[in-house]
């Protein structure tokens, strides 16, 4: 047999820190083929990124490869310095990132950015580089692509960013490629024409890629062999098939169980041991309302016109019953997140009324809002646990902080016990209380988010994609957390989602929107096993579910 | 574009209106009576009496002001009491020397601070990082004063590489004209090339930091490409901005460098207007300087817009 593409062999890199060294990758060894696209799945912290950015030089200052080789096509990378590294950066080897808008110079056209690369590796003229760049945005199948060449970043959407970074990385025809995260924070539907294009470049180039992700779905849609790290080793190396029957190590059977599927439920999302306790809490019976309780809230033709004058949301109408979990699903720009601000008064409407438990709000201005005895009522978790908490509160104020503004609490005891009680409820240590959001870890800050939001007793939580930047194995104990707090308190949750399975699992009602408008709604389960509209189905299908039957079964 | 500077200058006159009227007000809010203040200690009442007269200082003020208005319309900014010279003949006669410090000196402090922040934050934590940024704390932190004198001592007395001092008209040669502004405008720009450098430093330091970077790397630039067509001109916006407040403060640092050096600039005529107690002569300057302040914040909006696409009026 030929010598493989890359070869890995016990690589480790360590970054030093204040604290000294830390090692982030431990010992990683793995090959990858000539034209084959190997998964490289694991949580945030496994060290999967860091083995890709050691494979194409990028680390960051502080870290340095401590041991091991990466031969790629025999030649090792790891000592390779100057000219020779530039020559293979790029060139041969080249690599696709997270986030691509932040990826893009902000300040460049996409032309120029794109002609950057082709000129670093070809003695060519400016004006051919110009003509090649044009060539490969229309490969990555950008529409108009002669306009699109002066464009600058923040012109196009993630996608069509993520389309150029692709037509950059692909520039001097690589071998291999190392799609870092390449599709995370894009909808569903952009995702899957991505990674389709990816796919499709990939083959017809016939170039390697290694496809990094945490989303064991994907990769096991894209990937013939997937190779599981956790804690900078590598646990687990197989077919998809084989991963997801029959798992091999503990943390790939975690792994599996944590991943929703089309048919999961949110007790299945943790392993057999973890089990029990919340199975005793299901088989409690929920209290429904008695016949003729008016529902807590209701919204009536709601419109909202940001200033461009096209409405971002018209004629949104529901209703919600107290201790109800509806499901508000649609690709970015849909106009969910516009909605979900709105109900919560953090936003004005320009049309329609907001209805809860009876009182008109909808015309108290959002600034006054927070007077309202009913600010109380109506909490917010926000998307990214980074941004949404204040870096100089510890967690402790963060909680106590709405107590004291609408509670009227003053410090002292019976504050203290207050925040005791919300931490506990959400799982969160007691000794975490003190500690700033940079000394948490990403589930720890979502369990303080969701911690203050419950700190007042709301009745109606509005949730915006709380889940979207933790891991799968966090984001089930969150979901989890969610539904119990639902259960056991009574608290409607209105969820804001573009993962549909997870809308699946924890809704009872989903509302499709699209342009600003709702597209269909219904019971959830029903919704998604038989959608009525085009719109609904191609949001269902772009799911990368993780499907061991047939599926796979055509694949192979 | 063109609309957008069009309505920035539409919106700088209220701001030069309100200068107008402080500046005009400036006779009345020093204490006791603008005539007795103008003609000076030895004046005899009639002496006083007939300046106020001259000055229509016995009208009322709104009409005094209006008239003052509409008379630098016309581009009269009144006339020295002390010379009887009109004040924008002495003003012409100045901007020269002071327009040339200026200039040399913001060409010297950009050329070379800069580069050095730059340098700075690309080696940042070594050797050359740190002498740079010692150099910068010991740029901030010696008067002007006695950077001019120093440097007049080394290498005029000493040396003798350079004039002592003075000032000779672009029109009489570009050597003789450089060479009296080199040690004037090294002494002027210590400060802001240390301020410069270090801004830049921090900026490329943040910029440095952006995935884009990462992205430029991946692509296999070399290290000048990365730096100076990625880099700097992401960190041009609050780089820009400083070397605008520079000017603005550079403003100040003329009038003792010109002292220094005895250099025949507008930062002497003030210095002899405030002495003099020639109040058409400080308003005039004062006036003036504004005015430019008003011209730099401008340029440098405009500046924004061409360095990046993102800002849009």
């Amino acid at each position: 047999m030929s010598e493989a593409l890359l070869r890995i062999d016990d690589l480790h890199v360590a970054f030093s820190t204040r604290r000294g060294m830390v090692e982030a990758v431990r010992g990683v060894t793995l090959t990858v083929e000539k034209g084959e696209m190997l998964g490289l799945v694991g949580e945030s912290g496994s060290g999967k990124s860091v083995t890709g950015f050691a494979t194409t030089r990028l680390l960051d200052a502080a870290g340095r490869v401590t041991g091991g080789k990466i031969l790629f096509r025999g030649q090792d990378v790891t000592k390779l310095g100057g000219d020779d590294l530039r020559q293979l950066q790029g060139a041969a080897m080249s690599m696709i990132f997270q986030n691509p808008r932040a990826a893009l110079n902000p300040i460049r056209a996409i032309g120029l950015q794109i002609a950057d690369a082709i000129l670093t590796h070809k003695r060519i003229s400016k004006e051919a580089a110009r003509g090649e760049a044009l060539e490969l945005l229309r490969a990555v199948q950008i529409r108009e692509p002669e306009a699109r060449m002066n464009a600058y970043p923040h012109e196009l959407s993630g996608g069509m960013c993520q389309r150029v970074m692709i037509a950059i990385a692909i520039s001097c025809n690589p071998s291999l490629l190392i799609a870092d995260e390449p599709t995370t924070g894009l909808d569903v539907t952009t995702q899957k024409v991505v990674m389709d294009l990816l796919a499709d470049i990939a083959a017809a180039r016939g170039m390697a890629t290694i496809l990094i992700t945490h989303d064991l779905g994907l990769a096991a849609r894209y990937c013939r062999r997937i190779a599981v790290m956790e804690r900078g080793r590598i646990v687990e190396e197989a077919s998809p098939r084989t991963l997801f029957s029959t798992p091999q190590h503990a943390y790939t059977r975690r792994l599996v169980a944590a991943s929703p599927t089309s048919t999961s439920r949110i007790e299945d999302l943790v392993t057999e041991e973890e089990r029990e306790g919340y199975a005793a809490m299901l088989g409690k019976p929920r209290q429904e309302p008695a016949y003729g309780t008016p529902p807590l809230l209701e919204v009536r033709k709601l419109a909202k016109r940001f200033d461009e004058g096209s409405a971002a949301v018209a004629d949104f109408s529901m209703t919600m019953a107290g201790g109800e979990s509806v499901g508000l699903v649609g690709e970015s720009g849909s106009g969910k997140s516009t909605t979900s601000r709105m109900i919560c008064r953090l936003i004005d409407p320009s049309e329609g009324d907001i209805v809860f438990d009876g009182q008109s709000i909808g015309h108290i201005a959002s600034r006054d809002f927070h007077r309202s005895p009913l600010r109380k009522d109506i909490q917010m978790v926000f998307q990214d646990p980074n941004e949404s908490l204040n870096p100089r509160f510890t967690a402790f104020d963060c909680i106590a902080h709405p107590l004291m503004r609408l509670d009227g609490m003053r410090s002292g005891d019976a504050l203290r016990a207050r925040v005791e009680e919300c931490a506990v409820r959400v799982g969160l240590p007691l000794d975490l209380l003190p500690r700033f959001p940079h000394q948490l870890s990403g589930g720890q800050k979502a369990r303080v988010g969701i911690a203050r939001a419950i700190a007042c007793r709301p009745r109606l939580l509005v949730l915006d994609e709380p889940t979207a930047a933790l891991d799968v194995s966090v984001q089930a104990v969150v979901l989890q957390l969610l539904d119990r707090l639902r259960r056991e308190n009574d608290i409607a949750l209105l969820f804001v989602s573009h993962d549909l399975n997870v809308v699946r699992m924890l809704c009872d009602r989903t509302i499709v929107l699209r342009n600003g408008g709702i597209v269909e709604q219904g019971e959830s389960r029903a919704l998604f096993d038989n959608p009525k509209t085009d719109y609904t189905r191609k949001l269902v299908e772009a799911i990368p579910h993780i499907e061991t039957g047939k599926m796979l079964a055509a694949a192979l | 574009m063109l609309s957008y500077i069009l309505r920035r200058i539409a919106a700088t006159l209220p701001v030069m209106a309100i200068v107008a009227l402080f500046v005009f007000s400036l006779l009345y809010i020093a204490p006791g009576d603008p005539a007795v203040v103008i003609a000076g200690d030895q004046a005899s009442p009639e002496d006083v009496e007939r300046i106020r007269q001259s000055l229509g200082l016995d009208r009322p003020f709104l009409i005094q002001f209006g008239s003052w208005v509409w008379r630098i319309l016309h581009g009269d900014l009144g006339t020295s009491i002390f010379t009887n010279l009109p004040v924008s003949a002495l003003i012409g006669q100045r901007l020269g020397p002071t327009l040339s410090l200026m200039t040399v000196t913001l060409l010297l402090t950009i050329v070379v601070a800069v580069p050095l922040g730059v340098v700075a934050a690309w080696k940042a934590g070594s050797l050359i990082d740190r002498v740079i940024m010692g150099f910068a704390v010991f740029g901030f932190s010696l008067p002007v004063f006695v950077v001019g004198y120093m440097l007049a001592y080394i290498f005029a007395l000493e040396l003798e590489w350079l004039p002592v001092q003075g000032y000779t008209p672009l029109a009489q040669g570009f050597w003789p004209w450089l060479e009296n502004l080199i040690l004037p405008a090294v002494a002027l720009g210590c400060v802001y090339i240390a301020l410069i450098a270090r801004i830049t430093r921090a900026t490329m330091l943040e910029v440095l930091q952006q995935d884009y970077i990462r992205t430029a790397r991946a692509k296999g630039l070399g290290q000048g490409g990365i730096l100076f067509v990625h880099a700097l001109k992401n960190a041009a916006v609050p780089i820009v901005t400083v070397i605008g407040i520079g000017i603005a403060l550079l403003i100040g640092g003329a009038v003792v460098t010109e002292s220094v050096f005895a250099i025949p600039g507008l930062g002497r005529l003030t210095i002899d207007a405030i002495l003099r107690r020639d109040y058409p002569v400080i308003q005039g300057i004062v006036l003036l300087f504004s005015f430019v302040y008003v011209l730099v914040n401008l340029m440098i909006d405009v500046v924004y817009t061409l360095v990046d696409p993102r800002i849009r009026y």
